[in-house]
């Protein structure tokens, strides 16, 4: 919960650290996303022209862009999304930002290891 | 409690809010020079490029060339902003930071430098999955090296947006808060840092791109 500390002739109010987490893990989320969606892009081509598919759908030039498109947007689908959520059910509540942190960095290294092509190619193998 | 008492602490807790608003205000004037100076800068850079570029180069056969370096600009500005907040999450770390104005200035210059260069990079993506120089060539000579210098380097790109927005968000929702919560602080400095990383993998695999030649 959101704290008021009261000192001497001052009011201070110290809002929850709910939303912070609820913004860094949704960005987390969202590159995950994008992760598992390049991989999938990698994996299956019906799955590769569904992703283009969705990019067509509003990305201007997409076209000319490919899977790229879809996969852009469904990393803001998931971010923005889940962002929305997690705000709402967090936005009052104080957590632990070290665990959650260190969730989010766990995350993203994931992310991160499996978008790396030599990675993507030994899965593929 | 005695009315003299009563007024001296009224007096000094007006005083402390006087000071918590100038401390205010000062962090605004902070973050309005930085406006400023950024603003400037890029003038001069805009300027010089202008008088200076080869601008007839820019029309005939590539069409694209001019969007590519529009793509170049934003990517450059984007490197001054994330270094500066860089460096301002490096001062956050220590707890050194205290005008929390220039991290909000700086944290949303920098998510929207993302999303401009971004914009820009799909823009000339599509030219680059055209046959031809450059991608071609790589291709032609590793599609290994054509799946790190474009694919992956496209896909860290997308990284910093994400991260870039949290941070500016965290930046304005806590305000001065900040200050105050070491843990809150400290990842606020390491998401900043994080946004440089994949700024810089994607902006050196990008510069590396831009020495292509295609062969004779």
């Amino acid at each position: 919960m959101p704290s008021i500390e009261i000192k001497r002739g001052e009011i201070r109010f110290q809002r929850a650290t709910g939303p912070a987490a609820a913004a860094f893990t949704s960005a987390m989320l969202g590159l995950l996303a994008l992760t598992i969606v390049n991989l999938g892009t990698e994996i299956s081509q019906p799955f590769r022209d569904a992703v283009f598919g969705i990019g067509k759908l509003w990305i201007p030039g997409a076209q000319g862009i490919g899977p790229y498109s879809g996969k852009e947007t469904i990393m803001l689908v998931v971010w923005l999304g889940s962002w929305a959520g997690l705000h709402i059910v967090l936005r009052k509540k104080d957590v632990d930002l070290v665990r959650w942190g260190i969730v989010f960095l766990l995350g993203l290294g994931l992310a991160t290891t499996f978008i790396w092509p030599p990675t993507i190619d030994l899965i593929l193998r | 409690m005695t009315t003299t008492r009563r007024r001296e602490e009224r007096g000094s807790s007006e005083l402390r809010s006087l000071d918590a608003s100038s401390k205010a205000a000062s962090d605004v004037e902070s973050g309005a020079s930085l406006i400023f100076v950024v603003g400037v800068l890029a003038f001069i850079g805009a300027v010089v490029t202008l008088l200076t570029a080869p601008a007839q180069v820019m029309q005939g056969e590539n069409a694209h060339a001019v969007t590519s370096a529009l793509h170049g600009l934003v990517a450059g500005l984007f490197m001054i902003a994330s270094t500066i907040s860089l460096y301002q999450a490096y001062r956050l770390y220590e707890g050194k930071i205290a005008a929390v104005g220039e991290v909000q200035i700086a944290t949303a210059v920098t998510a929207a430098l993302s999303a401009l260069t971004i914009i820009f990079g799909n823009w000339i993506y599509a030219a680059l999955r055209t046959s031809g120089p450059p991608r071609g060539y790589y291709a032609s000579m590793s599609p290994v090296v054509q799946k790190i210098f474009f694919e992956f380097k496209e896909h860290m790109a997308l990284f910093t947006l994400p991260l870039a927005v949290v941070a500016a968000y965290i930046a304005y929702y806590y305000g001065r808060e900040l200050l105050d919560n070491p843990r809150l602080r400290i990842l606020l400095g390491v998401i900043v840092a994080l946004v440089f990383f994949y700024f810089f993998v994607a902006f050196g695999l990008g510069a590396a791109i831009t020495k292509l030649k295609p062969p004779a």
